[in-house]
């Protein structure tokens, strides 16, 4: 975020550690903040979803209140002296940091790879120094080994409660499959009866993983990326199961995918994917998959050229065409092309045998 | 769905704030909620079912094991265990314990399914009317317990046949009322302490309805059992106060929300409810009852446990008053905030605060228990002497005991200690000593108890019953607790007070309720009075 300043009406300004700034109305003092510098940060914070204050991370000092609040729930008022940066903040956030650490001592070894959001907390370690030796004591949160599902790794033992994937699943997904469960220290994202994510109205659309501030929730096809060799590069696509248009990241090591990311900026869906877009991947780089054209020889599939395989498909479809006219060539393209393959073969059906019947299977 | 249940789900769901008395019906009808009863309850109300599992584990008392609600809880309350709760816990079959169930002037209070029994170990259990309080030991004017000894007040001919602060108020109007309600110093007897004037003319004026009075008779507070007596046996002041309430805000529907561990009050109530049909015109009252949750007490948790959400507190701004039940202006009062208005209404304002000592405005009721000779309700003048209550009034300590130490605020209020019996019963005085009077409650431990330990069972409550929203309090009442029972933390003294008043501190700063920012006040003040029984506790680990 840079700290740039909308311009305002001359109301709508407060003090920030000193500083006149301008606010935009219904903005948070965590926004404010956040566009002035990186004093204030926070775990439970999603820009997708309504703020919760659970974390208290960002709390600041607004003169006035007896005691610090919570930027993420506190909208900015005209007038209001807001301080960020006071050394017994600093002492609160440390102390909380801590606090958190001392139940994820293992924050450091999360590998990014489980989600977009992974590194959040381990982050936070870093800049307060949280070694998890502070303040020890019970760890909450269970993983479920038991769920074995091939795309959510549920491992709560990193678990901070944050709800982030409680809200997300309610607030953006509208599926409602999980839960808070219990309370207290004993507090526990559940399902319904604490089955499986299989079991419940889970959708698998993953942003729950993708909004997990401490890879609680992974990726596991992804993970099974982890050893892969490779520096981490992501470059940006769209995905082609279906007409939304969602953007996406695709992960690569080397030559290798290794996982799909939801763009955040994606205009169409804003950080979100769907099963489809989100996980399934893994058949690019299928031993199965064709590499080489077949052409059927007394009724037994072999391998042939390029050539010899175009020539028999054009021999087809002409003799076709000639039978029955040119509207009996019909072409279903697959979602799992990539767009280009799609334009392509839209073209060559159009162009070639002078018809628009022309689909994809994953306009339905 | 069977039609039995869907019976049931069609007779609640016209109900207003329908998934506490529905859940409360299948677990009495089946002695637990079944897997069946949550998939018929949430495709009734049209929940999620991931959501309501969730909501419904919040709460102690939703048993989903067959026989789960009958078998027998025991009370685990500070005062319960000096009179051998353990004991008697070990005593009864398939028996578990609960947190303080309100009773700790009697015998320990067993809740047995749809009724509580009080008893003692090797002595059996029976059932027991509440306590009218002890006649005021000076005769000094009372307020809320004036007339609460009368027999057959609890019938509204008892009452005086008719709502006559309700007909007063009627006559006076909205404005007049306000200025009344705000010259007799009238403030929330709930543990905040916010003037009821200003709750209500807020909720007044704020746009929108329907408006909502809300009854908050959770009374969840350890050493609290105040509301009870007062609903027990005086239902109809409360009743009336609520109605007062509707009149002055404009207000068309009210609940009562009572905690699960009263069920003979729930009976109480609907019966006084239904004699005051009369009396209460367009306002529709009804009586919900929680499921054991100390934070449904907080108001808007209370709020959202009315409305069937998972109950973590909400963020505030904004407030009850213009967004409260279902969104609409609501006002949450306590019981006795609400049984002083019409006494108010009739009497006047002059007639209140001059009840008060010196500055001081009104009376309160402590609900006074534990190590002195005579437990029980006392209403008092606000401002009045500490050492008069605890020594004159209950009778100080046993032969040849000392007292060690009482509780404020129910747990709330941290310690104080035989240094400040010397202190006034009001909150300028009391928050000097660095605690406050809240709810009233006070518990009283003599020379014979473990002040660490006590201390330890107050934090262990604070953890039990922390919400898990916000995260210095959900990882703070742990770990405050852990070090308190000596099972993780610091083991050389220093190194133990300075960390334990680091959390401590860092709670009470930046917790999101009442909850978190006040638990951290039990180590704050037993670090300041009893620094040696800490060093001693550390020493024998
Ligand atoms: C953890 C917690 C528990 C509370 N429990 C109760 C309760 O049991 N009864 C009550 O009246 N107020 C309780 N309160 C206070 C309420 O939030 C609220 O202030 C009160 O009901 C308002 O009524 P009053 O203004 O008449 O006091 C509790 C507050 C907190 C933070
Ligand atoms: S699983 Fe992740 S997102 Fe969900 S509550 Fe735990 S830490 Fe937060
Ligand atoms: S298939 Fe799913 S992820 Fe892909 S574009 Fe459609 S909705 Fe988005
Ligand atoms: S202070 Fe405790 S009880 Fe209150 S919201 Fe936070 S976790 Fe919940």
């Amino acid at each position: 975020m840079t700290g740039t300043t909308p311009t305002g009406a001359a109301s709508n300004r407060l003090t920030l550690d000193g500083e006149t700034v301008a606010f935009e109305e219904g903005e948070s003092l965590f926004e404010l903040a956040r566009r002035h510098g990186d004093a204030v940060s926070s775990l439970c914070f999603d820009d997708r979803l309504e703020p919760l204050g659970a974390c208290r991370l960002c709390a600041v000092e607004v003169e006035g209140q007896a005691r610090p609040v919570a930027s993420c729930t506190t909208l900015a008022h005209a007038g209001m002296v807001v301080r960020t940066r006071t050394a017994d903040l600093e002492r609160h956030r440390r102390i909380l940091t801590d606090l958190i650490v001392s139940e994820n001592p293992t924050g450091a070894a999360i590998d990014s790879l489980r989600g977009s959001a992974s590194q959040e907390l381990a982050q936070l370690a870093g800049r307060y120094e949280a070694d998890g030796r502070r303040f020890g004591g019970a760890r909450s949160g269970a993983s479920r080994a038991d769920d074995a599902n091939p795309m959510i790794l549920r491992d709560y033992d990193h678990c901070i409660s944050c709800y982030r994937c409680v809200r997300i699943c309610s607030e953006q997904q509208g599926d409602d499959a999980i839960s808070v469960g219990g309370r207290g220290f004993r507090t526990r994202i559940t399902t319904e009866f604490d089955g499986l994510l299989a079991d419940s109205a889970c959708t698998f659309c993953g942003q729950c993983v993708q909004t997990c501030p401490t890879g609680a929730l992974a990726d596991r096809r992804a993970l099974e990326h982890a050893e892969t060799p490779g520096e981490l590069a992501a470059t940006r696509s769209i995905c082609p199961y279906c007409g939304v248009g969602c953007s996406l990241d695709i992960l690569t090591k080397g030559e290798r995918i290794v996982g799909v990311r939801p763009a955040p900026d994606g205009p169409a869906n804003e950080g979100a994917l769907c099963v489809k877009g989100q996980f399934a991947w893994e058949w690019v780089q299928h031993p199965d998959r064709l590499t080489n054209p077949l052409v059927r020889k007394d009724g037994e599939l072999v391998e042939a050229s390029w050539d010899e395989a175009l020539d028999r498909a054009a021999e087809g479809f002409r003799e076709v065409a000639a039978a029955h006219g040119r509207e009996a060539v019909y072409a279903v393209a697959s979602g799992r092309a990539p767009h280009e393959s799609a334009y392509t073969i839209q073209k060559l059906v159009r162009v070639c045998f002078q018809t628009n019947q022309i689909d994809n299977c994953s306009r339905s | 769905m069977r039609s039995a249940d869907s019976d049931l789900i069609a007779r609640w769901r016209a109900e207003p704030a329908p998934l506490l008395g529905l859940l409360h019906a299948f677990h009495e009808r089946d002695g637990h909620l079944s897997d069946e009863a949550l998939h018929a309850v949430a495709e009734g109300l049209r929940m999620s079912l991931a959501d309501l599992y969730g909501t419904v584990e919040f709460y102690h008392h939703f048993s989903r094991e067959a026989g789960g609600r009958d078998a027998p809880r025991v009370c685990g309350g500070p005062i319960c265990k000096t009179r051998g709760s353990d004991a008697l816990l070990a005593e009864l079959d398939g028996a578990s314990p609960m947190p303080c169930a309100g009773r700790c002037d009697e015998p320990i209070p067993v809740l047995c399914g749809g009724e509580v029994l009080v008893g003692t170990p090797g002595g059996g259990l029976r059932a027991a009317p509440t306590p009218l309080p002890p006649p005021n030991p000076d005769g000094l004017e009372e307020c809320c317990f004036a007339r609460v000894r009368e027999a057959g007040r609890a019938t509204l001919a008892g009452y005086g046949g008719s709502y006559r602060a309700l007909a007063r108020a009627r006559e006076l109007g909205g404005e007049a009322l306000l200025s009344e309600l705000d010259a007799s110093g009238l403030v929330g007897r709930g543990g905040a302490g916010f003037s009821t004037a200003r709750k209500w003319r807020a909720v007044r004026e704020a746009a929108g309805g329907p408006k909502t009075i809300v009854c908050n008779a959770d009374e969840g507070e350890p050493g609290c059992f105040k509301d009870r007596v007062l609903l027990d046996h005086d239902p109809h002041a409360v009743l009336e106060g609520m109605a007062v309430a509707a009149e002055v805000t404009g207000a068309t529907r009210g609940f009562v929300y009572l905690r699960y561990e009263y069920p003979h009050t729930q009976a109480v109530l609907e019966r006084a409810i239904e004699e005051a049909r009369g009396e209460l015109g367009e306002f529709e009252l009804n009586v919900r009852r929680g499921a054991g949750a100390y934070i449904c007490g907080e108001e808007t948790s209370l709020l959202n446990s009315l409305e069937g959400a998972h109950p973590f507190p909400r963020n505030r701004p904004p407030f009850p008053v213009t967004h409260g039940f279902e969104g609409t202006p609501t006002a949450v009062n306590n019981v006795e905030t609400l049984a002083s208005v019409p006494p108010i209404v009739e009497r006047g304002a002059d007639w209140y605060a001059g009840l008060g000592l010196g500055k001081e405005r009104g009376t309160k009721i402590i609900s006074l228990s534990g190590d002195v000779r005579r437990p029980g309700n006392y209403e008092v003048p606000i401002g009045f002497s500490l050492t008069r209550l605890l020594f004159d009034w209950a009778g100080g300590p046993g032969d040849g005991r000392g007292l060690q130490a009482i509780t404020m605020a129910g747990l709330s209020g941290g310690f104080l200690g035989p240094g400040d019996f010397d202190a006034t019963l009001d909150e300028p005085c009391l928050k000097a000593r660095g605690s406050f009077l809240g709810a009233g409650g006070v518990m009283v431990f003599d020379d014979r108890r473990d002040m660490v330990d006590v201390a330890r069972q107050a934090m262990a409550f604070f953890a039990d019953e922390s919400c898990g929203k916000c995260f210095p309090c959900r990882i703070g009442t742990q770990r405050l607790t852990e070090r308190l029972a000596g099972v993780a933390g610091p083991t050389q003294a220093e190194a133990w007070k300075a960390e334990v008043g680091a959390i401590g501190d860092t709670m009470s700063q930046l917790s999101a309720c009442g909850l978190g920012i006040a638990a951290p006040l039990i180590t704050e003040s037993l670090l300041r009075l009893f620094p040696e029984r800490v060093d001693e506790a550390l020493a024998r680990r």
